[in-house]
């Protein structure tokens, strides 16, 4: 069945049934494999993109429920004002360490900050409880927050 | 007659009074007696049919029309144990006095139906009688089927009997004395199995009459919604007020305009039937979500709209423990609204709060969205440990959304935590639930 998203501001059209997660149709249909395969079951946040803006779990997200809704992926949310705050404060924090789970992280973080633009302890602990990290950078995911809010390096 | 014999007599017949007496008010009314009109017999009524399929399968062949009776009627989902072929059988009900297991329904001569004759599977369908003589419990629902026409039962048989036969013998019952004596149903039936067909209301419309068949005799909806009596059969006089069944609650769908199906409108209720989901009143799920998946999803239009017309006319039944309006969208941030259990939100922001949002409305979809829905506003918030537990399959629509099983994950104390929270957040009055309560939950749960 023919399927078409609005994917980082471009239309695309292939073949997917609606029930397919949207995840599969990034990393196997469209090859957009920024985006992270992770517990399969909305428990980790490998897997966050946005949709109109908000960060979700896009393995347990059937296509069919985000027909004509914005989709942001790892790919594209540098070209947001949030996104790109959040990236240049991950490379001055060194935040990642092996990596797998950080562009969920990004995504969160992201949506956390267009929603939220000073975020306390309590805001990051609310927005990022969902993002887990097997290397246990949520000491330097937390600072790094903190300084794509602020504007500043440490 | 001595004086002595007149005495005794007199005790026989006061006794025997007091026991018919007895029984009439523990039996109460029939599941069609509310409607007061004038019956008549189906062969007699010529406003509409009532019976059989809708319209547009009335020339389809006898299989076709069974399966649409089939679905109508909803036989799978008992019938079928997650994961095997449909209709072996060997789903456990876990009920308080041992587990019941489903029969296999395939044409399968040695373990399913296969020997069974149009006689034997009436038998089994209307009066719950068994092909070797022996009773059925209630737990399949003959005493709804009961009112099944002989031509839609058989359409049902020639159904079943155009699948593959499927060997698999289901595991034997584990009930308790004296639950274990069969044979006891037989007066169970006596009482409580009304053993009459359909007979059309006069005084109602042909679409009621039809609501009344679809709703009654094939999707059994008291047999979740209605509470049941001291014999453990459906008390009438509380019609569609909503029961606990296997661990879930069966909210109420009477006609109260609180806490019943009175507010909702024609369309939420023809979109909840249908599609599983009506905006503001949530989705489906537990067994309703499969009852839709595998039933009601399957039912014509204008069978759906049958249902809801006889569904209004079912009188208001008031469902005291429930707050008298749903609570409103919680606030967008975490911080604002109520946050008493500190371990509940903490498991909320973790495991649940990336679907169904802070405010209740799930930024993913509808179908997650929690505010307005009976689960979070029980205040024994029974459904939602339920779906935390257990989770929700849907198969319908094709872009419903699912809920992965928490029950191996977190543990009841946390379970009964999350469950505290999003009923204190999202609902009118929040839930008290312990550690023991959800253990309790998990052990009535079916498969």
């Amino acid at each position: 069945m023919a399927t078409t998203l609005i994917i980082n501001g471009e239309t695309k059209s292939f073949e997917a049934p609606p029930d397919m997660p949207l995840l599969w149709v990034l990393r196997d249909i469209l090859g957009m494999t920024g985006t992270k395969f992770g517990c399969g079951i909305a428990q980790c946040g490998a897997c966050t993109v946005h949709v109109d803006g908000k960060a979700v779990r896009s393995c347990v997200l059937p296509v069919g429920a985000v027909t004509n809704r914005a989709v942001t992926t790892i790919e594209h949310v540098g070209s947001t004002p949030a996104g790109a705050k959040v990236q240049k404060a991950w490379l001055d924090a060194e935040v990642i360490q092996c990596g797998y789970c950080q562009s969920g992280q990004i995504m969160s973080a992201a949506a956390l900050l267009a929603a939220t633009p000073h975020p306390d302890d309590s805001d990051i602990d609310a927005a990022m409880a969902g993002n887990i990290c097997r290397c246990g950078t949520y000491v330097r995911i937390r600072e790094a927050i903190k300084q794509a809010a602020n504007g500043r390096q440490s | 007659m001595s004086g002595k014999m007149r005495i005794l007599t007199s005790l026989v017949v006061i006794a025997i009074v007091a026991v018919a007496l007895g029984i009439f008010i523990v039996r109460g009314p029939g599941p069609l007696d509310f409607a007061g009109g004038t019956k008549v017999a189906l062969a007699d009524y010529r406003a509409g049919k009532p019976t059989g399929v809708p319209a547009k399968l009335e020339k389809a062949s006898l299989v076709e029309r069974g399966e649409y009776l089939a679905k109508a009627a909803d036989c799978m989902v008992c019938h079928t144990k997650p994961g095997e072929k449909d209709y072996s059988g060997g789903l456990a009900f876990k009920l308080p006095f041992g587990t019941l297991y489903s029969t296999n329904i395939t044409p399968d001569k040695d373990t399913g139906i296969g020997n069974y004759s149009d006689q034997d599977f009436l038998n089994a369908v209307q009066h719950g009688k068994r092909r070797d003589g022996a009773r059925l419990y209630p737990a399949m629902p003959y005493t709804s089927y009961t009112f099944m026409t002989d031509e839609d039962v058989l359409a049902v048989k020639a159904y079943l009997f155009s699948l593959p036969a499927v060997r698999a013998k289901a595991p034997d019952n584990t009930l308790s004395f004296p639950f274990n004596q069969r044979w006891a149903m037989i007066a169970w039936s006596a009482v409580f199995n009304p053993d009459t067909r359909f007979a059309p209301d006069t005084s109602k419309s042909p679409e009621w009459n039809r609501g009344a068949y679809l709703a009654e005799a094939l999707a059994h909806c008291g047999e979740c919604h209605t509470p049941r009596n001291l014999g453990f059969a459906l008390d009438n006089r509380k019609k569609f007020a909503g029961a606990i069944t296997t661990g879930w609650r069966a909210f109420n769908i009477s006609s109260d305009k609180a806490t019943g199906l009175g507010n909702w409108s024609d369309a939420d209720l023809i979109s909840y039937l249908s599609l599983g989901h009506a905006p503001g009143h949530g989705a489906a799920s537990g067994p309703m979500g499969e009852a839709v998946d595998h039933s009601f999803s399957q039912f014509a239009p204008e069978d759906i709209r049958a249902v809801v017309a006889y569904l209004r006319s079912v009188p208001p039944q008031p469902s005291p423990d429930l707050p008298a309006t749903t609570a409103p969208v919680a606030p967008a941030s975490h911080k604002d609204g109520v946050t008493a259990d500190a371990r509940g939100k903490m498991l909320f922001a973790g495991a649940c709060a990336s679907c169904h949002g802070w405010s209740g409305e799930s930024p993913v979809s509808p179908m997650a969205t929690l505010t307005g829905t009976w689960a979070v506003n029980d205040p024994a918030a029974t459904n939602v440990a339920q779906i935390v537990l257990s989770g929700t399959k849907r198969h319908t629509p094709d872009d419903a959304l699912s809920m992965p099983a928490f029950g191996e994950a977190y543990t009841d104390d946390e379970i009964a935590a999350v469950a505290n929270y999003v009923t204190a957040r999202f609902g009118a009055k929040g839930s008290k639930l312990t550690a023991k309560d959800v253990a309790g939950l998990r052990k009535q749960t079916a498969e």
